[in-house]
């Protein structure tokens, strides 16, 4: 006998990626030799190797996980329904470093390996997952002449009001990151953006293999092993950013975590966090990244704005404001400017051009994925709220942080 | 044991809560600093905020009291033209104390990433910039050529041309002037680079305008020369493969196997040059070229450092040997 197992119910390997919001999963036989009855019990489990990722199941959308979990499955090959989710705290370090094994009784049926796909400190990576996460983003810039282009496009002077100093900061974001972790994952599906703890000492990411060390001047140096030596923006080669402080520390002055998440149970309050942690971690330095039209030039940007992210991501979690029809969980007046209240869509991925938009749309739609549905082509502000699936599984968009819980 | 140091530090709060005080007095205190924490806590950022601006604008508090207070400011100063006009203020002030004025200015920068809500104030903002750009203290005088540069400011690229030609007017060392250049590169920045390049008042000026360089087409040849020149400092050989993967994408490719089949190159321009093939080579061909990955394969086992011999054995890898 064979069964399938159809991670986010797709049976490609693309789907194989699961994070710590339950992803739907399907069992199907696929070969009922040997099967007696109309159904067999089938009992799934996951076999990790020592650091790799670790998931648990659950036969509906409710309820709780546990390690194993026993089906009725129909020989006929009907599928049956059932729930993945990485076991928070035990995030995968390379993809397929966790195996689903399908058993009736002692006998393996099926198997299947995915990851445990989760965005985690990019001080604390392994040196695979970093030169990972370093060569996908400088083939995706490929020197400026790669689809990163649109991403720098995205972020700078004239299309900034749809992105900075109104509600829709922290939404906008989200989507911003969301869609260049997915282009990152087109080229290598096992990577995940990491995100820069501004609040704590960073030194394994301001080093020579990561994003580089920079001299007196501001210019960043790489070791000739990395990628980014190759960087280049608008014609122009190289990153320029000069930290205020010693990268064995952290920068002084900028919000810490407990003070970022005790701005306020209002969302009114808590984007306020725009200035400081997230502008003051910007111009702790001086180069590309201490302004807006230049800042998306240095791929610091892309893990500074993931732990902002990640920040808003926690005091969700904390006061519950993941619904958008809760007043706390959105500054929606009605009188936000365009772009920033919730049924708004979302420039550039509305394609949206001209009036109140900048004049261009670079980048075309939202990149979509594999494994999750959400927040579509074109999102909405209101599409940025429920990234876990909390109010609506539908809404889940695929990514969490290894220190935010579902 | 003695107590360290520490320990003896740590052991002083648990002194101040003497049995000695009288139960009432230790009541009242408590309840004051819960009210105190009370407080602190329903202050509302903006308010909190425009406190932070007040401390940071007044010459009365202390550097370090200033400081910190100006970074907790910035949405003071996107909320409020005093506190935005205090704050400008203390940025031009040259009586200030030096840090006073970064703070400011930091601040500022900060603030300016609140795009709808400081755009009233940019105009007054970047004006200041520019009265300052000229300010006695070179750190200030940097970070703010820096924050006008990357906003593509005319006056600021004027200012950086004249220093590059005429150094008695340099505002910032020439290395820099050409970094800042490089946000927005125009044809008078490329003559004042060649120039640089011919003649260089140091290495790093030499470096900068080579990096300047590698948008420019016409560069390619100097940075094939360079590359190949195995006397050429190892940075300015890295500077040369990088603008040429970008000018001259094929000559590169030519030049990395060239470098990689050479047995007296140093390895770690073999190892850019490997990273090179990886990150940009034409995959199909780099799999069938025998002697390419002969020689990546004597890279990997040689005497070269663990990182090189490592990225040596992932390209192998990579093309099945």
């Amino acid at each position: 006998m064979d069964v399938e197992l159809q991670i986010n119910n797709g049976a490609t390997a693309a789907t194989r990626f699961v994070s710590w919001a339950p992803s739907p999963c399907r069992i199907r036989v696929t070969n009922p030799s040997g099967a007696t009855s109309p159904t067999v019990n089938v009992t799934i489990a996951g076999v990790s190797s020592a650091s790799g990722g670790v998931v648990v199941f659950r036969a509906g959308a409710t309820g709780s996980f546990a390690n194993s979990l026993t089906l009725p499955v129909p020989t006929n090959g009907t599928t049956v329904p059932f729930f993945v989710a990485g076991r928070f705290g035990r995030p995968s370090v390379n993809n397929g470093d966790v195996k689903i094994e399908a058993r009736v009784g002692a006998t393996l049926v099926g198997s299947v390996s995915l990851m445990v796909r989760i965005r985690k400190n990019a001080n604390a990576l392994t040196a695979g997952e970093r030169d990972r996460f370093v060569s996908a983003f400088a083939q995706l810039n490929n020197q400026g002449l790669g689809r990163f282009a649109d991403f720098r496009n995205m972020h700078t002077n004239v299309s900034s009001p749809q992105a900075h100093g109104a509600p829709g900061f922290l939404p906008w974001h989200r989507a911003y990151l969301l869609d260049l972790e997915r282009e990152l994952q087109a080229i290598d599906p096992s990577v995940a953006l990491p995100y820069w703890r501004f609040d704590q000492a960073a030194p394994r990411i301001f080093n020579r293999d990561f994003l580089g060390v920079s001299n007196a001047l501001g210019t960043v140096q790489f070791n000739a092993t990395n990628p980014l030596q190759f960087w280049k923006t608008d014609g122009v080669q190289g990153i320029n950013r000069r930290p205020f402080f010693s990268t064995t520390s952290a920068p002084p002055g900028v919000r810490t975590e407990p003070q970022t998440l005790a701005l306020g149970t209002q969302y009114a309050a808590f984007q306020t966090m725009e200035g400081n942690p997230h502008g003051s971690a910007h111009t702790s330095f001086g180069g590309s990244i201490a302004s807006i039209g230049t800042a998306a030039k240095d791929p610091l940007f892309f893990l500074l704005h993931c732990n902002v992210d990640r920040l808003w991501a926690k005091w969700q979690r904390q006061n519950g404001r993941f619904n958008p029809a809760l007043a706390a969980s959105f500054a929606n007046n009605g009188g936000n400017p365009i772009g920033h209240n919730l049924p708004d869509t979302m420039w550039p991925w509305n394609g949206i051009t001209g009036g109140q938009r900048p004049p261009t749309a670079p980048g075309g739609s939202m990149a979509p994925s594999p494994c999750v549905s959400a927040p579509g082509l074109q999102p909405r502000v209101q599409s940025s709220l429920d990234y876990q699936g909390t109010v609506n599984a539908t809404s889940r968009m695929g990514f969490d942080y290894d220190d935010v819980q579902f | 044991m003695a107590p360290t140091r520490k320990a003896a530090k740590r052991s002083k709060p648990a002194r101040k809560k003497s049995p000695k005080k009288s139960p009432k007095k230790s009541a009242k205190k408590s309840a004051r600093k819960r009210s105190s924490k009370r407080s602190v806590k329903a202050e509302s950022p903006k308010v909190a905020a425009r406190r932070a601006a007040s401390i940071a604008t007044s010459p009365k508090g202390t550097v370090k009291a200033r400081v910190a207070a100006a970074a907790l400011a910035p949405l003071a100063v996107c909320e409020s033209d005093k506190d935005l006009q205090a704050m400008l203020k203390t940025l031009r002030n040259q009586d200030e104390p030096v840090k006073v004025r970064l703070a400011a200015l930091q601040a500022m920068q900060a603030a300016s990433f609140s795009v709808v809500a400081f755009e009233s104030s940019r105009g007054d903002y970047i004006a200041t910039l520019r009265a300052i750009a000229d300010d006695p203290d070179p750190e200030l005088r940097q970070r703010v050529l820096g924050i006008l540069a990357r906003e593509k400011d005319g006056y600021a690229q004027k200012k950086l041309l004249e220093g590059l030609k005429d150094p008695k007017k340099a505002l910032v060392p020439p290395e820099k002037a050409l970094q800042l250049l490089s946000y927005d590169v125009h044809a008078d920045a490329y003559s004042a680079a060649r120039d640089i390049v011919k003649k260089p008042p140091d290495e790093m000026a030499r470096r900068e305008a080579l990096r300047l360089l590698a948008a420019d087409a016409t560069a390619a040849p100097m940075f094939e020369k360079l590359l190949r020149d195995k006397k050429e400092l190892r940075e300015v050989r890295q500077i040369a493969a990088s603008a040429l993967q970008a000018l001259k994408p094929e000559k590169m490719q030519q030049h990395a196997r060239e470098i990689l089949l050479d047995k007296s190159d140093y390895d770690d321009i073999k190892a850019t040059s490997l990273t090179a093939l990886a990150q940009f080579g034409d995959q199909e061909a780099i799999g069938k070229d025998k002697a390419l990955l002969k020689s990546v394969d004597r890279l990997s086992a040689g005497k070269a450092s663990a990182k090189y011999k490592q990225s040596a054995s992932r390209f192998l890898g990579k093309y099945g040997q």
